[in-house]
């Protein structure tokens, strides 16, 4: 038996199992009594145990039996006990994932928690707080199933219930108690068709294999215009079916490239319970929008960015119960994940209804530390002070974090959504709290680019990030030290040899100078460049193993001759 | 040789009862990730043998292997247990189960326990 190969499988079916885990204990924080949450996180477990046995991982395997033991409890119980009964789960989720971090680097389990395994196999002789009588009429056929019995009737109910149901912005965490609501990976669609398990790698290899097919494709017609003269009729009709099978070819490719939003926002509702209770905060976390699916590489860089914004909203927006009762506000506070379908975007807001942001406090701190001029500071709107705290110069600073809430790191999501071609925009009011918006392509795969002629080389600009092309005398273009500054519309605005910046030689220096006027974190940046080369539709393709430590490449495509041509990325650049 | 259907929700455990039945000459004609897709691919494809989880969504095994019986009571189904499911493989030899492996498998035993159902028809 290829031990390597089932623990690879192992450890990505125990992954997605603690997702599903995750989600259901949230699941049950709402509503106690939900029988298929608890016969998710009771399966899960004995699924887990099942695979660490066939692999000896001995010590997993105890945790996860007294895990499912305790789960079969909860069952004939009917609900998780009140108490501390459900945050002994989350702790056994959370040394279950310990665990399996641990065989992931080292191959290995650690030892199960001794106390934690004692508490879990402690009985529990807590009653059930009461449930609300739809709820316990809803599972008639749960509560007269012997406790050992698999009660797989509620759960085809649910699921029939439940594909009525619009697939459409279906929330994944919703309040309500009624177990046909109950969040889980197949609400949306009780019967998913066949699926097959692909290694990302090999799927990557193989979009990369596609994104080659279509540049040559590209190439080949390019030069069957240049050197056939007489092109016959068989070679055009040749070359247009090519084309449109290529470009089948390039949709069906994008289509594989995208996942949904759900992989990454599905952990965040725990996040927010876990930042929450070590604040004496309470929360609830709803999610709407997250089957929308996008770009796996665009995807796989929002996690952090939206972590850190629901760390703010919880650390710094929602207020202790006591400070929101005396608000009128109800103790729990909430936030509100929502993502929709905007074109070739898609918004992901992050809404909370807390404190909201402080804004004379910004705008104090922005005049003081001369990102505003006085007289302009009296008169911004309020969306636009908000934005301050995305200023680099701002968001690091403390005082402003400590004064209005927001700002450690904000610069740091912006600049991330930027490099994506996306954009953020925030909106607060003082006492109703602060929504944060973060817009991203759905495909970075094909992007319109502004092509740059530097020192022989061509690079690619995102066409979205430009403001436009100047032609200035260089004289304009005022120096002092290695600083260079041209003004614009009275706007002094710094100028980026990318020669220089990109370490080739350029070329001798000119009457006229080329400026791209584009902006970088925010701020208005001139790049220079010999000769601007027009705009194309390109095929990005991952920047190759080799290279990946130069950060400010952000993709790479081939030319129609066969050259490689580099993406940049601007916010790197600077 | 037989023809296998392997019904587990479990990718992990398909995979394994597939390259040990497979070593051993058989071919498994298909796999089901939960009971009603069981009970679906079984009325489908006709397999000689039914390995068949007990934990699973949806439907469980122990309903699945009712089902199977229903469409055709001489069916070979064989329950795939974990320790402390006893009274679960009770009730499924019952239901028409001819027999159990245990979890975690051992090659060895899956195989025998193929090769005696197959052999023993009712």
């Amino acid at each position: 038996m290829d031990l390597a190969k089932y623990r690879t499988i192992f450890i990505e079916e125990s992954t997605e199992h603690f997702a599903e885990m995750s989600s259901a204990l949230i699941a049950l924080e709402k509503d106690p009594t939900a029988a298929e949450s608890i016969d998710v996180v009771f399966r899960m477990a004995h699924s887990i145990k099942g695979m660490a046995g066939s692999l000896g991982y001995d010590s997993i395997t105890e945790l996860a039996h007294r895990m499912e033991d305790r789960m079969q409890v909860i069952r004939s119980a009917g609900c998780v006990a009140a108490g501390d009964e459900l945050s002994l789960l989350f702790r056994g989720l959370s040394a279950l994932e310990t665990m399996l971090e641990a065989v992931k680097e080292s191959g290995e389990a650690p030892a199960a928690d001794p106390e934690l395994i004692v508490a879990l196999a402690a009985a529990t002789a807590t009653p059930c707080v009461e449930a609300p009588a739809d709820v316990g009429e809803a599972l008639g056929g749960a509560a007269a199933t012997p406790a050992a019995e698999v009660p797989a009737a509620p759960a085809e109910a649910a699921g029939a219930a439940r594909s009525e149901a619009s697939a459409v912005a279906q929330p994944v965490q919703s309040a309500p108690s009624r177990p046909t609501q109950e969040p889980s990976r197949r609400a949306v669609n009780p019967r998913p068709p066949p699926t097959v398990r692909v290694n990302t790698q090999t799927l990557d290899r193989f979009l990369n294999t596609v994104g080659e097919v279509i540049l040559n494709a590209s190439q080949v017609r390019t030069s069957a215009e240049v050197t056939v003269s007489a092109k016959g009729p068989a070679l055009t009709e040749g070359l247009d079916r090519m084309d449109r099978v290529v470009g089948e070819l390039q949709r069906r490719a994008l289509e594989l490239r995208t996942t949904r939003l759900l992989r990454i926002v599905e952990p965040l509702p725990r996040t927010a319970r876990e930042i929450a209770q070590r604040a004496g905060k309470k929360v609830d976390v709803e999610i709407s929008g997250a089957e929308l699916e996008l770009d796996r590489s665009i995807l796989d860089r929002l996690g952090d960015p939206l972590v850190h914004l629901l760390r703010n909203a919880v650390d710094h927006g929602i207020e202790t119960p006591d400070v929101r009762v005396a608000a009128g506000k109800p103790e729990t506070g909430k936030i509100v994940i929502d993502a929709q379908r905007e074109k070739d975007s898609i918004r992901i807001a992050i809404r909370d209804d807390g404190a909201g942001i402080d804004l004379d406090a910004v705008r104090a701190r922005a005049v003081q530390a001369g990102v505003l001029h006085p007289d302009l500071a009296a008169d911004l709107p309020a969306n636009e002070l908000a934005a301050l705290v995305f200023h680099p110069g701002l968001s690091t600073a403390r005082t402003v974090s400590e004064i209005s809430g927001r700002g450690v790191g904000m610069d740091a999501v912006r600049a991330t959504v930027e490099s994506l071609g996306g954009a953020v925009e925030i909106a607060s009011e003082r006492g109703m709290g602060t929504s944060t918006t973060l817009i991203v392509p759905i495909t970075a795969a094909v992007q319109r680019v502004l092509l740059l002629n530097i020192a022989g080389e061509t690079v690619a600009l995102p066409i979205a990030k430009v403001e436009r092309i100047l032609e200035l005398p260089s004289a304009s273009v005022e120096r002092s030290g290695r600083e260079a500054f041209v003004l614009i519309e009275d706007d002094l605005v710094p100028v980026l040899d990318l020669a220089e910046r990109m370490a080739v030689d350029a070329d001798a220096p000119r009457e006229i100078v080329n400026l791209v006027l584009t902006e970088v974190r925010g701020e208005r940046v001139a790049l220079t460049a010999d000769h601007v080369a027009g705009q194309q539709q390109i095929y990005v393709k991952p920047i190759p193993e080799l290279l990946a430590s130069a950060r400010a490449l952000a993709g790479l495509t081939i030319l129609g001759d066969g050259r490689p041509m580099f993406l940049l990325d601007l916010n790197q650049l600077a | 040789m037989a023809r296998v259907l392997v019904a587990d929700d479990a990718s992990f455990m398909r995979q394994m009862i597939r390259e040990i039945v497979e070593a051993e000459g058989h071919e498994v004609v298909g796999e089901a990730s939960d009971g009603d897709e069981a009970v679906e691919e079984f009325k489908r494809l006709h397999p000689d043998v039914v390995t068949m989880d007990i934990v699973m969504p949806r439907r469980s095994g122990i309903d699945a292997v009712k089902g199977i019986m229903q469409l055709d009571p001489k069916a070979c189904v064989v329950m795939c247990s974990a320790l402390g499911q006893e009274s679960l493989v009770q009730e499924a030899l019952q239901a028409g189960a001819r027999d159990f492996i245990v979890k975690p498998f051992k090659p060895e035993s899956v195989v025998t326990t193929i090769a005696k159902v197959i052999e023993k028809p009712e």
